[in-house]
């Protein structure tokens, strides 16, 4: 991956160096995944089921998104999701979904830099 | 025999195929592609798919990579499942998980999960942890493999050894019987004919199958003590002077003194029998007997076989004091008591078989 593109997805949370590392070094592999994190549904299914006040939803959505967020090494948003799952579980639905502001935020970058970078 | 291939293609017994249980498929192809190039990797979407493939074969896995949040069937589930199974023993299972929680982790310890990995994976982390298992696994299943084969040879070597003693003991006694110009055959006979006595007659009553093995083979050397006895006597074709009848009874005293001076066969199981029988040989059930005038039930009832069975074969054949009697004659004179003084009892077991233990006789 050239440096003008790895260093757009560094500032925009990505942890490139250790996602390639998950990866075992397959840059192609990693493409794959960040493309695809643009195309799940979870984070759509989160802010619905927050609206729709969908407890069980939401958590699912929120840990799914945590899990994928993990694995591509998307530090912010996985820190985000880590807090949220874990406001969900000790039953603080409010605080959980007051993140949501946060959390958007962060995804925007995230998703942001992925297009940009791989033009799509 | 074909030589014995001490390891064979061990390498093809150890499993090489790692199975990877998570319902999120990016989850599967990141583990997948860790151990891509040492395992083949198998993928379950969920818990139940996960716990039919493990079922369905768990001696073709190396390892297990578990999710503990899935739908159809949580991790938990499948381990509980396995447990029930009682697969865990042989296959490592390893637990991959977002949330180890402390309760999580604690169930899953004492459910018998080999290790708890948490997610995201680190690689090297992930790789050397259940790597190290694996190998741990497959260098047991190779040992407990070499152990058996291991120990099938030494139960081979033990019976060859049990065959060699009863080779040298049966050529011992052969050595001696060639001196009075008898063949080997006579104690291979007596071994034969006490053999079938006690096993197929009420005299072998309360004797173990070893017991009646370790008698048998105390029966060869029932007349060792004739080494003792000087040419002139043991192959004199004519009858012996009161005299040389003396050295001569003296051969069952010496030979129980020449087998107690045996230390390896104290150790048998043979032993005590052989030395009984050496001595009381040529008891008799009337007490005329000798070397100690033992009467009645005082006699061994395996002396009392081995001396009806050596009666029965030195008339069947040609000695060098006689000619081989036919068979009726031989078995009227042992009814009439010409040879010897027996248990009733032994003489009504021995004629009830008599018709089996003469085909020892019959030309080959």
């Amino acid at each position: 991956m050239d440096t003008r593109k790895n260093e757009r997805l560094i500032a925009a949370g990505i942890d490139t160096a250790s996602a390639l590392e998950r990866m075992m070094g397959n840059e192609m592999l990693l493409e794959r995944f960040l493309k695809r994190f643009l195309d799940d549904p979870n984070f759509e299914t989160l802010k619905r089921a927050i609206a729709e006040n969908d407890q069980d939803a939401a958590l699912t959505a929120s840990h799914t998104l945590k899990g994928l967020c993990g694995n591509l090494s998307m530090t912010v948003l996985f820190d985000l999701f880590t807090r949220q799952v874990a406001a969900f579980r000790a039953g603080d639905w409010a605080g959980a979904a007051a993140m949501m502001e946060d959390i958007s935020a962060a995804y925007d970058q995230v998703t942001a830099a992925v297009r940009e970078v791989f033009a799509q | 025999m074909a030589p014995v291939n001490l390891y064979p293609d061990l390498a093809s017994n150890v499993p090489t195929t790692l199975l990877v249980v998570d319902d999120d498929e990016i989850n599967r192809l990141i583990l997948g592609n860790i151990f891509a190039s040492q395992y083949t990797i198998q993928e379950a979407s969920n818990g139940r798919e996960g716990l039919e493939k493990i079922l369905a074969g768990p001696e073709r896995l190396c390892a297990v990579l578990l999710d503990v949040m899935m739908p159809e069937m949580d991790g938990i589930q499948v381990l509980r499942h396995l447990k029930e199974a009682d697969v865990l023993r042989r296959l490592p299972v390893f637990l991959i998980t977002a949330e180890a929680s402390g309760s999580v982790m604690k169930e899953a310890y004492e459910l018998g999960v080999m290790d708890v990995i948490s997610k995201p994976v680190i690689p090297y982390v992930v790789q050397r942890r259940v790597q190290s298992v694996i190998e741990l696994y497959q260098a047991r299943r190779r040992l407990s493999h070499v152990v058996e084969i291991q120990q099938s040879e030494l139960l081979e070597k033990a019976q060859k050894i049990v065959e060699l003693n009863m080779g040298m003991i049966e050529a011992l006694s052969a050595a001696i019987e060639f001196r009075n110009g008898e063949s080997g055959e006579h104690v291979h006979r007596i071994h034969d004919i006490t053999e079938f006595l006690l096993t197929n007659t009420p005299l072998g009553e309360g004797l173990t199958p070893d017991e009646i093995g370790q008698i048998s083979l105390a029966a060869i050397m029932h007349d060792v003590g004739k080494i003792a006895i000087p040419d002139a006597i043991l192959n004199k074709p004519g009858k012996l002077t009161p005299e040389e009848f003396e050295i001569m009874k003296t051969h069952t005293i010496q030979g129980a003194h020449l087998l107690e001076k045996i230390p390896q066969l104290r150790e048998s199981g043979s032993y005590h029998y052989a030395c009984d029988i050496a001595r009381h040989h040529h008891e008799r059930w009337d007490g005329r007997g000798y070397p100690d005038g033992l009467k009645g039930d005082e006699i061994s009832i395996w002396a009392q076989v081995v001396s009806l069975a050596d009666v029965y074969d030195a008339l069947s054949c040609k000695r060098v004091y006689k000619d081989a009697f036919p068979r009726q004659k031989v078995l009227d004179m042992i009814r009439e008591g010409q040879c010897g003084a027996f248990n009733p009892q032994l003489l009504e077991c021995f004629f009830s078989v008599e018709e089996r233990l003469h085909r020892l006789y019959e030309p080959k």
